[in-house]
């Protein structure tokens, strides 16, 4: 009888947990639409541009968003450039080629590099590019690509770590089912084992991209400005949402800038659930369809 | 041990197998004739299984695995060390075929299932492969069961049904020595009953050896049999 009260005891308690989580999230979400729905509009986006030139890429945006959209989107996409190889290659080679001791030491070190503040990793970046501007190039500044590269740094833990226990949780009867028929190790890695965690994977993949769209603190050091219309190229400033959401929220002006904030970082949330669809989109195809293709 | 006048496939010389420098067998010497069935009895936790892999050195995927001794087998070109250094791994497991306790097929269609080692071989030609899958099908007694769902998940089928695919994708390279570490154990009685014909029918052109605690089925199916405990293999 006593354990049955402790039991749903613990079983409220799980349950209170899950609603004051969930509850929390609505709340937020909620506010901000509150907040901001008023301030989404064609305008808050393009301004006075026409909205077809400004994706074309003709004319440029003034006082719009979409020069912080496409910032954050060219981030995400050079990050991941940068941090997807890496971080996959990395983690193979942990699951499956580190011997012992230099599995624990690599582990630990990513770990550490997993701990760091998302700023100290935004003032090493910002200490290279100042060390390269003197002793390489004068025309190096802070830019799009070292913000990239800085970002990527941020969350290739996430990804390193992800491949790494996905690949290391296949049951061994799996993992010996086809050198058992003459696959050499790269083969069953690439047609048996990556297929089988591809699902963990993509989920490790969907916090990386999550973490570089919303990180300020690293590109507000190393590259991000809070006017530059569209990149010109990677060595060019850039604008991105979630600066220009924390530079509304601290030096707004009046009433009408502060809504831009809110609208803004709806936007975000878009774009973020966005790029979630089309993983957990991918993830579902790919799990559905790798049934192994070679 | 030398029985009779046959010829012999497996030459086994002071064979040791360690894990996690833990020794689990040792010195165990024994031949193994061509086109018979050998089954290797025993309490559970002996190394039955890693006998099995020192044969088709699958015990190398495994960290913490260790095998001392020579393996010798004649493959058509007079005995060869398996072990030696030059000897390229993935034909020895070609010419090794191994099905394991639970059915492990991968999860794709049947069809590809069977392909899988054909093309990890190197085959391309699909008319060939095609035939090579029906026909080993055949053999393995499935055909009959599945020719009208070779596309479908390999998973939905039935669990002795799973194994038999488990055992075409081993024969489909044609192996010379099939290994099978208690085929039958998770499998209704008469599932049992298809796969022990099916390797009745198979010792005609594989030698096999095959772990199994089932006493009546060591009698029903067995040319020699064996018994793997305290560290030492031994005639039943």
């Amino acid at each position: 009888m006593g354990k049955n009260v402790w039991d749903m005891l613990l079983g409220f308690f799980a349950w209170c947990c899950a609603i004051l989580l969930a509850g929390s999230m609505i709340l937020i979400i909620g506010f901000l639409i509150l907040k901001g729905y008023k301030a989404i509009s064609l305008e808050l986006i393009f301004a006075n541009t026409s909205p077809l030139d400004a994706l074309l890429f003709k004319q440029q945006v003034f006082g719009g968003l979409f020069p912080a959209m496409v910032g954050t989107f060219f981030l995400i996409l050079l990050s991941m450039g940068f941090a997807l190889p890496l971080g996959l290659a990395s983690g193979i080679f942990l699951a499956e080629y580190a011997p012992g001791s230099i599995k624990k030491i690599f582990s630990l070190c990513f770990d550490i590099l997993a701990g760091v503040p998302s700023i100290v990793i935004g003032l090493f970046g910002f200490s290279i590019t100042i060390l390269l501007h003197h002793s390489f190039n004068s025309q190096i500044f802070p830019c799009l690509l070292i913000s990239a590269l800085s970002l990527a740094f941020l969350v290739l833990p996430y990804i390193i770590k992800t491949t790494q226990v996905a690949l290391e949780s296949i049951p061994l009867l799996i993992r010996l089912t086809a050198p058992s028929l003459g696959a050499t190790k790269l083969e069953n890695i690439f047609l048996v084992l990556l297929p089988a965690s591809i699902s963990d994977i993509t989920s490790g993949i969907v916090l990386a991209i999550g973490r570089c769209a919303e990180d300020t603190a690293v590109i507000m050091l190393t590259g991000v400005v809070a006017v530059a219309g569209i990149p010109k190229s990677i060595f060019s400033g850039f604008e991105a949402l979630p600066f220009y959401i924390y530079y509304i929220a601290s030096e707004y002006s009046d009433q009408s800038e502060l809504m831009k904030g809110y609208g803004a970082a709806i936007i975000l949330l878009l774009i973020c659930s966005g790029l979630f669809g089309i993983s957990h989109w991918g993830k579902n195809r790919l799990t559905a369809k790798t049934r192994f293709n070679y | 041990m030398i029985m009779g006048k046959k010829q012999i496939k497996i030459q086994i010389k002071d064979l040791g197998f360690y894990y996690k420098n833990q020794q689990i067998f040792e010195n165990i010497c024994i031949e193994f004739e061509n086109n018979s069935i050998t089954t290797i009895s025993g309490p559970s936790g002996q190394g039955k299984s890693s006998f099995l892999m020192a044969l088709n050195r699958l015990w190398e995927s495994i960290e913490g695995a260790k095998v001392k001794g020579t393996i010798r087998m004649d493959f058509g070109k007079g005995f060869e060390n398996i072990y030696h250094k030059n000897y390229s791994v993935t034909k020895l497991r070609q010419r090794v075929g191994m099905v394991f306790q639970v059915p492990n097929p991968l999860p794709m269609s049947i069809y590809k299932n069977i392909e899988f080692p054909l093309k990890l071989r190197g085959e391309k030609n699909k008319t060939i492969i095609a035939e090579k899958v029906e026909q080993t099908l055949i053999e393995s007694f499935l055909w009959e069961e599945v020719k009208d769902r070779l596309f479908t998940d390999a998973g939905l089928l039935s669990g002795g049904q799973q194994q038999r695919l488990c055992i075409a994708r081993a024969l489909v390279l044609e192996p010379q020595v099939l290994l099978l570490d208690e085929p039958t154990s998770s499998l209704d009685e008469k599932s049992v009953q298809v796969i022990e014909d099916l390797l009745l029918k198979l010792k005609k052109k594989c030698t096999i050896i095959l772990v199994s605690h089932h006493i009546d089925q060591v009698d029903r199916i067995a040319d020699n049999k064996l018994v793997l405990s305290d560290r030492r293999l031994v005639q039943h």
